[in-house]
């Protein structure tokens, strides 16, 4: 199982070629089916592993922290350019090989259900096996290489999913949106990369590791490929300030945006740091770095879901908050919280989106303002919804409480302060998130028609939810239990590391259970009833609010900078054409020009004239010389005699 | 008899021959004056030989051997002459200019 552990991207990629090149393209195609059924194999296999590494049954090779690691050369250049290609199974990947082999195949299963009319259907289960394989890919890769390719594929099958409905000019533009933002970050990946390899010579993870461990590698130069690596999570996994394509990502279809948030393409980025953490770890200023950007990003992403009536939104935004948590995670050397939190994130996120999917299937509104009371007309929905939203907010002994518990320690043991406005977004989580079941399905309907008409999903919809809401209550108290998790991972934390801040035992869970209620139960005062406390409230403080709806005007500030830039290309373009041209090529032009006239002057009279005169000249000379041919026998006999007459008396003469 | 005598008969045969070769228009004629500066010259080598070195015979052999070409020099040119005057239906000399520049 494990030697085969290759497979597992392999077959949703070959799977993908198949359903995209073979079967028949419409509403009954029998393609997805395939398509789950790779998917459950994978998901089979990734299992096994998970469970048995779980329980301490898959053995470590020797001496090492990976249970499997394989190397086939694949590109040689002479002796210095190696490629390898393999996989490297640890902890870390072989939960995020059971994560996304999860996600995926219970997305997959409920989309049968959500795109059951769909046109596109074939194409649609492509793109998924193909995204996912991209991801499981990415995953396993022994490579920083391979993984940077596999990032890059991530990249675009994201473009093309987010844009499935490429028909419609929104999802068109938000693709182009996401692919352009986030190929922007992955230059950083890639300068890092190249940085990294002319130093190290090697792309292969468990070398650079050795390499790094041995100090080889200078502070400064682990430094700039850090921050490059971190440029490029930055992109993918939407943190500030290159989030902007995440809420735009919402016009995929809505199981395509539980791939991207839960499993697939926002966690890459988070990946990408951890399968790399010896990297920042050997550059403290990095972690600083990755810590900020988490905290900011956790906080201000919090802030905005805030204020958004689109449920999609919401929910794009506690993503874009929940990522800089595990990035806050990461930079505070809590390597184990982060990598746990994003495996119970993946669960509770994957079922908020396909609980959104559901009630959005049913109303055919994304606005939260026209829902209301939908609990009454779907209760599977409601009730899984409701433990996302309670595991999301931090219930105590509910999943998401166990890991953001984890990760908030960690922050405290290194910065009560920035522990703090942790803590304080974790509050703004169970705000805006009970905000949106409280306007999603309690209450009163606000829109009686849309309400009337709203059902429960079929069936296919309904087990991936409930699937889902098991995980979100018990994985992760399993996980936690005995240190399982930990155990897993086996991260052992570089020497001085540790936090030097040590939080009295009831602060820390006392905080985040104050927080917890207080966010929930505001959000239920202000949003139970009718809107009009909410809207006055809005009112009051329409300067922030505003702010809040536009999202702090990043967008503004890129689509500027795209304007800036245009405006420099404009000017760029009229200095080339009207000074550099002018001047440069015009100018030159004509000075060649004048240069050619005396040339061709010189050319044609005096090298030309003297070789036409030779010419000439004997021509001329030719022709003077025929009229003494008179074809006159005697005449010439005369000459002769004349000659030799002349010649005779010369000579006799001397 | 000297040479003088000899030599002057022999420029005299030759300048003849000259006149002749240059001023007539038959062709005939022309090839009949060629035949008195052959002579002429025979009679100048035969001079020298009897004169000088009345011993030798190389005057005399080469007066042979210029005979003989003579004859064939004749043959060669009456049948030219021939040839010339069934193409051209005249043995003029003024009308052979077919070499004319």
């Amino acid at each position: 199982m494990l030697e085969h552990a290759y497979l597992i991207p392999i077959i949703p990629f070959v799977t993908s070629l198949v359903i995209l090149l073979g079967g028949k393209e419409g509403k009954d195609s029998k393609m997805p089916y395939l398509g789950i059924a790779a998917m459950g194999w994978c998901f089979l296999q990734s299992s096994v592993l998970f469970f048995r590494a779980l329980s301490g049954r898959m053995p470590l090779e020797a001496g090492k922290e990976f249970f499997l690691h394989q190397r086939f050369p694949w590109l040689e250049w002479g002796e210095n350019l190696r490629i390898n290609v393999g996989v490297l199974v640890d902890g870390p990947a072989v939960t995020l090989l059971f994560v996304v082999t999860l996600v995926s195949l219970l997305v997959q299963i409920y989309s049968l259900g959500y795109m059951h009319d769909d046109k596109r259907k074939k194409r649609y289960y492509a793109y998924l096996s193909f995204f996912t394989a991209s991801m499981l890919g990415l995953v396993i890769a022994s490579s920083i290489f391979i993984l940077f390719a596999c990032w890059e594929l991530v990249g675009v099958s994201s473009y093309l999913l987010i844009g499935f409905w490429f028909e419609k000019p929104g999802p068109a533009y938000a693709s182009k949106k996401a692919f352009i933002t986030t190929k922007l970050a992955d230059c950083g990946f890639y300068v890092g990369l190249l940085i990294l390899f002319c130093y190290a010579g090697t792309f292969d993870l468990v070398s650079l590791k050795s390499y790094i461990a041995q100090g080889l590698l200078p502070v400064e130069v682990a430094k700039a490929v850090g921050i490059g690596f971190l440029i490029g999570a930055i992109g993918k996994s939407a943190q500030i300030p290159l989030f902007i394509w995440l809420p735009d990502a919402m016009e995929g279809p809505t199981p395509v945006s539980a791939l991207i948030h839960a499993a697939t393409m926002v966690v890459a980025g988070i990946y990408l740091v951890a399968r790399t953490y010896f990297i920042f770890t050997a550059a403290p200023t990095t972690m600083g770095a990755v810590a900020w950007v988490g905290l900011f990003t956790a906080f201000f992403a919090a802030t905005m879901a805030i204020t958004a009536y689109d449920i999609k939104k919401v929910l794009a935004y506690s993503t874009v908050s929940q990522l800089g948590y595990m990035m806050l995670g990461l930079g505070v050397y809590g390597y184990t919280a982060a990598l746990f939190h994003l495996t119970t994130h993946a669960f509770f996120k994957a079922l908020l989106f396909l609980g959104a999917g559901s009630v959005i299937h049913a109303v055919h509104t994304n606005d939260m303002r026209e829902m209301g009371g939908l609990y009454k007309r779907m209760p599977t929905t409601a009730a899984t919804v409701g433990i996302a939203t309670l595991t999301i907010a931090g219930l105590p002994l509910l999943s998401g409480w166990w890991s953001k518990e984890a990760i908030l320690h960690d922050v405290y043991a290194v910065s009560p302060g920035m522990w703090v406005v942790a803590v304080f977004t974790a509050g703004l989580t169970a705000f805006y998130m009970s905000r949106m079941y409280v306007l999603t399905f309690l209450g009163a309907p606000r829109n009686e028609e849309k309400h009337s008409h709203a059902h429960e999903s079929p069936l296919t919809m309904k087990i991936p939810l409930w699937t889902l809401a098991v995980l979100s209550l018990f994985a992760g108290g399993i996980l936690h239990y005995n240190g399982l998790f930990e155990h897993l991972v086996h991260f052992k934390l570089p020497e001085g590391s540790h936090g030097s801040h040590h939080a009295p035992a009831y602060l820390l869970p006392g905080a985040a259970i104050f927080v917890f209620a207080v966010g929930v139960g505001l959000a239920y005062k202000l949003y139970s009833g009718s809107l009009e406390t909410a809207q006055q409230l809005r009112g009051k403080l329409s300067i922030a609010a505003e702010t809040l709806e536009q999202r702090y005007y990043f967008d503004d500030f890129f689509l500027g900078l795209v304007k800036l830039s245009d405006k420099l290309a404009t000017a760029c373009y009229w200095i080339d054409s009207r000074i550099i041209d002018a001047i440069f090529i015009d100018g030159w032009a004509l000075v060649l020009r004048a240069l050619a006239a005396v040339n061709d002057f010189i050319d044609s009279f005096i090298v030309d004239g003297a070789v036409d005169g030779v010419g000439t000249i004997t021509q001329d000379a030719g022709w003077g010389l025929r009229k003494l041919v008179r074809g006159q026998v005697q005449e010439y006999l005369l000459y002769v005699s004349l000659a030799v007459a002349v010649f005779a008396t010369f000579m006799l003469s001397r | 008899m000297t040479l003088l005598h000899y030599l002057t008969v022999s420029g005299i045969l030759f300048v003849i021959g000259l006149f002749g070769a240059l001023t007539r228009r038959n062709t005939i004629g022309i090839l009949m004056s060629i035949e008195l500066m052959f002579n002429a010259a025979n009679l100048n080598l035969i001079a020298f030989n009897r004169f000088l070195y009345p011993e030798r015979l190389d005057g005399n052999v080469i007066t042979l051997f210029i005979i003989g070409v003579a004859a064939a020099e004749a043959v060669v040119g009456l049948a030219l002459v021939v040839t010339i005057y069934r193409n051209l239906n005249t043995i003029y000399s003024e009308d052979f200019n077919l070499l004319k520049g």
